[in-house]
């Protein structure tokens, strides 16, 4: 899907680097503020993770009491490292997809710096003991509107250039991307404003929580790493994809099932019976879009297996992919009414879930992205294989401790916690060997990414290598599995005399 | 495909379902309509109206700003979704010396006064749904509820029964102050030194006098009654 309609490519070249040097402050900004947040949301996540099993760790402490610390680790997950890496990305996107230059780098920017101040507001207010008490809204409820003007101030332009786009294709990535920026802010504004502005009945107010939640994962998270994929997967591996109309169900698939998903976390509680059972159908179904989009994406780059091989950004991404594979299975399993959905319910299943989602799958296409855009926005390459292969097989263990939790945590201690014969301390001590493992997790995706934040900080300072060859995990320069477009754009750019 | 066609058919596909499960449920929920009591079944006329006493509004803001609903839910669910009312305390006492058994699930009038239901996320500890009813009436059946709970938020290892919770302490919601003449009704059992004792701040009486609150157990009218066997009046 690369250059099929662009007659002069010394002039493509032109305008992707043209577009790259425009975006390069602020792709740069979320990119590397965003890893900022995802290492503080990683050691809120260790310690509160810790406390679970091990009560007296850091005890005692109101700032550092498990009830602030859990909600400000998943906040900054959420709000710092996600939804700033997704900024990074659709602009990005957007504007290579649309062919367009970024005219407004500046209030981009601004916007950023908003959003970021409106993020460490809301952590410290959760951690001074201002939260909300409302899973992944903890934050005080006066960043909300700072929060939605920032992210429009951030994505409008993105959605002008997709408008004003020479006439032609539109990519299956900026089909995913544009439901994305529309669905974000209509979730956003209807929970904020039921829950905040207009309280109605208590539980109504939980159910519509669980379903921000759940429209959160699906329908933001999901379609901008599915968008990610999409572009990723036939760029590297220099490959059409696999199968245009697998494409159309897998997107239609999701848009239609996902918006009806989350208040299964509600199934018992005394609001409308329809609503978790619509809930569960949902997410039981959300296999459906995550199937048919995993296997489209990985037919497609397996198509070039050495470029599996190769590239650092594909190899994330397929690792990613896959993930996504496992949660929609973990979605499907877990969520059966009348039989698993009890057990799952009140489980640490959910954390697990939501870890499958927000690391195995959004953060892995992230990691493939930022490997792929930052050599061509900042003119160098990559510095050492070795910190990308680290930064990987360290995080692959961590996800593989976090699919434990997702997929067996929830079914045991829901069977424990339904053995009413037996004492309460009898479930909940069986908790604790997941409790361990997702303490687990939380180190090893530490340690792997100490190696992405020592590389991304050396890139961030310009300290890449001056090469025209990309960084590949394999020692053969043979072939470039960047396709015949050569190695970098800039290269080419430069090349041409851009300037 | 145009962009018009295209955005129309995103916000159809989630309109519809943003409607159906989140407008019109909303709105429904708001006007809840009460519940008549009927004179042959529940023995009065007039409204049902749930009975419910304490400090809630600020107990539970206090319950929220610590995130007590990440390890503890509180929701009784029916028999078709859980185990939860067979439990011998949770959803209410097995044997009540007054009124029998008044285990129950949780119902919409449970949450009055409230502004968000505290579901809860996981259940790393106990429900809560009826710990007022629980302290009361099992944990400290002859002594004050309040202190019985004040120590255990102190230090929820304090009794050898429970020394392998992993609930937080809650020590930041005590201060130790001098005693001036006799000691203060509220002081810790333990802790303090001579002239010192422990005693809870303002949160943490608002929070007990939240958990307090908490009994959810009481009877309901007939209409809500989904097990009218039991003759639990």
């Amino acid at each position: 899907m690369s250059s099929d309609s662009i007659p002069n490519p010394t002039q493509d070249a032109l305008l992707r680097s043209s577009i790259d040097r425009s975006l390069r402050h602020p792709v740069m900004f979320f990119m590397t503020s965003g890893a900022a947040w995802l290492a503080v949301s990683i050691i809120l996540g260790i310690i509160s993770s810790a406390k679970v099993h091990s009560p007296h760790f850091l005890d005692g402490s109101a700032w550092l009491t498990y009830g602030r610390v859990f909600p400000a680790h998943i906040n900054a997950l959420v709000y710092g490292w996600g939804f700033q890496a997704a900024f990074a990305v659709i602009i990005w996107l957007m504007a290579r997809l649309s062919r367009q230059e970024c005219r407004s780098a500046g209030i981009i920017l601004t916007a950023g710096h908003i959003w970021n101040l409106a993020v460490s507001m809301g952590v410290i207010g959760i951690l001074s003991g201002n939260g909300t008490g409302m899973p992944w809204m903890e934050f005080p409820s006066f960043t909300w509107p700072v929060l939605l003007a920032s992210y429009f101030m951030i994505v409008v332009w993105s959605f002008i250039q997709f408008r004003v786009r020479p006439e032609g294709h539109v990519y299956i990535s900026q089909w995913y991307i544009l439901a994305a920026m529309v669905w974000f802010p209509w979730i956003f504004l209807t929970a904020n404003l039921l829950l905040n502005c207009f309280p109605g009945h208590p539980l109504m107010g939980a159910g519509i929580n669980a379903w921000y939640k759940s429209g959160l994962i699906f329908l933001f998270f999901t379609p901008v790493g599915l968008g990610t994929a999409y572009y990723l997967a036939p760029k590297v591996s220099g490959r059409p994809i696999h199968s245009y109309s697998l494409a159309k169900l897998g997107f239609w698939s999701l848009t239609i099932i996902a918006p009806w998903a989350g208040m299964q976390k509600l199934a018992g509680a005394p609001i409308p019976y329809f609503l978790p059972y619509f809930g569960a159908a949902a997410t039981v179904m959300m296999f459906i879009p995550a199937a048919c989009a995993a296997a489209n994406i990985l037919r497609t780059a397996f198509f070039s297996k050495d470029a599996v091989a190769e590239s650092p950004s594909l190899r994330f991404s397929i690792a990613g992919v896959i993930s996504l594979v496992v949660m929609g299975a973990a979605a499907l399993i877990l969520n059966l009414p009348g039989s698993t959905l009890k057990l799952t319910q009140f489980s640490i299943a959910g954390y697990g879930f939501e870890l499958l989602s927000l690391y195995a799958f959004f953060s892995f296409v992230m990691f493939g992205a930022i490997y792929f855009i930052v050599p061509r926005i900042t003119r160098r390459e990559w510095l050492s294989r070795r910190l990308i292969t680290m930064h990987f097989f360290f995080s692959i263990y961590g996800i593989m401790a976090v699919a434990v939790v997702a997929l067996f945590a929830g079914l045991e201690q829901g069977s424990a916690q339904e053995s009413w014969q037996l004492p309460w301390m009898n479930a909940a001590v069986t908790t604790r060997p997941y409790a361990w493992f997702a303490t687990i997790a939380w180190c090893f995706i530490l340690f792997s990414n100490l190696f992405f934040f020592l590389h991304l900080a050396l890139m961030w300072l310009r300290l890449g290598r001056r090469s025209s060859h990309p960084t590949l995990l394999v020692s053969s320069h043979g072939s470039s599995p960047h396709g015949s477009e050569g190695d970098i754009d800039n290269t080419g750019a430069d090349h041409a005399a851009a300037h | 495909m145009s962009l018009r066609t295209f955005i129309l058919g995103l916000s159809a596909s989630f309109g519809i379902a943003w409607l159906a499960v989140i407008v019109v449920p909303y709105f429904k929920m708001r006007d809840m309509a009460p519940i008549q009591l009927s004179e042959e079944a529940d023995g009065k006329t007039g409204i049902f109206y749930p009975k419910r006493a304490g400090r809630v509004a600020d107990g539970a803001l206090v319950y929220a700003e610590n995130g007590c609903y990440l390890c503890h839910t509180q929701v009784i669910r029916p028999t078709y979704a859980g185990n939860d009312l067979y439990r011998a305390d949770w959803a209410g006492l097995k044997e009540d010396a007054d009124r029998g058994d008044t285990r129950r699930e949780t119902n919409a009038f449970d949450f009055t006064y409230e502004k968000f239901a505290q579901i809860g996320v996981t259940r790393l500890g106990p429900d809560l749904s009826n710990i007022g009813r629980r302290v009361e009436s099992l944990y400290a059946p002859k002594a004050d509820p309040a202190k019985w709970l004040y120590a255990h938020l102190y230090n929820p290892r304090y009794r050898p029964e429970l020394r392998a919770s992993a609930c937080p302490s809650y020590r930041f919601l005590f201060v130790e102050q001098t005693i001036k003449g006799s000691r203060s009704l509220d002081a810790l059992p333990f802790g303090g030194t001579e002239t010192t004792e422990l005693v809870p701040t303002s949160e943490a009486k608002a929070l007990i006098s939240y958990l307090l609150s908490l009994k959810k157990d009481q009877p309901v009218p007939a209409a809500l009654n989904f097990s009218p066997a039991k003759k639990d009046g």
